[in-house]
């Protein structure tokens, strides 16, 4: 028989352990959202750059395809003990991002196709990145990466910017994808 | 009084059964994800990965994806029963019902 701080350490490798696999299971479905919405991403940017003119219906096709593919990875991924539920606070969480975003560059603002084309981005990624203080650093890394080379391209780069945000914005997110896949 | 089980109390053998456990039903690792998981060598983890599945334990299903083999291994449900009772005996000890 061992004693109590024998057992105590088995149960903190246990908790670690557990710890890890959560984490694990996270980043999966993490690498999931992010492969989705940087295919998505790179399409909406490729579609502006190409043809400017249909870009006003490529992003909102690309933000309900978005939104619908992530319910769909949620409930279909068996990463919890209990199926996945579907919790309306999810698209709520949503609706009041998209909502806040358009106050900011239709009411609060009037942004042109390149400010919009910047502020999304970072917008999105501003919580990306947040949530990575609570989920896992790739969050973090993946989100400051992104916003960091979006503001580059906004400053830097002239007319191709859209071509820009479709490798930086829309292949950012896949390779960061790809990479979570990999810790 | 409950007694630890001894095929689950070998630390690395703890860490695979804790790993599988923390997964929903059926559910398992890919040997690759398990050996990052656990920090283990590839033989070692194969060894207690064999005595955990002599026990019956954990399954292990090995397949091809594409021209790659695969190795998944999963928590049975006697092995799932085992770990729960190995856990609640460890905290016995820490709560001193045991010596």
């Amino acid at each position: 028989m061992i004693d109590s701080k024998e057992a105590s350490a088995a149960l903190a490798d246990i908790d670690d352990i557990v710890q890890r696999v959560k984490q694990s299971q996270l980043y999966e479905l993490a690498s999931l959202a992010a492969l989705w919405w940087g295919v998505l991403v790179f399409a909406g940017n490729l579609v502006t750059w190409l043809w400017p003119f249909y870009a006003r219906y490529a992003w909102p096709a690309v933000d309900i395809l978005g939104v619908g593919g992530l319910i769909a990875i949620r409930l279909l991924t068996p990463s919890q003990p209990q199926p996945a539920a579907f919790d309306v606070r999810l698209v709520l969480v949503f609706v009041l991002f998209f909502a806040f975003g358009y106050i900011c560059t239709n009411v609060l603002g009037h942004y042109g196709p390149r400010e919009l084309g910047a502020f999304w981005p970072i917008y999105f990624m501003l919580f990306y990145t947040l949530a990575g203080l609570w989920f896992g650093y790739a969050f973090v890394a993946i989100g400051l990466v992104i916003i960091a080379l979006t503001l580059i391209g906004f400053f830097t780069i002239g007319e191709p910017f859209p071509l820009w945000m479709a490798f930086v914005n829309g292949g950012g997110l896949i390779v960061g994808g790809l990479w979570m896949r990999r810790i | 009084m409950a007694e630890l089980d001894d095929i689950i109390h070998q630390p690395l053998r703890l860490k695979i059964m804790a790993a599988l456990n923390a997964l929903p039903v059926a559910s398992g690792l890919e040997f690759a994800r398990l050996k990052k998981l656990t920090g283990a060598t590839d033989g070692n983890l194969g060894a207690h990965i064999e005595t955990l599945a002599k026990a019956g334990y954990v399954s292990v299903d090995k397949a091809f994806v594409g021209k790659k083999p695969q190795t998944t291994v999963t928590a049975t449900a006697t092995g799932r029963g085992a770990f729960a009772r190995h856990v609640a005996t460890l905290q016995e000890i820490i709560a001193g019902k045991q010596v």
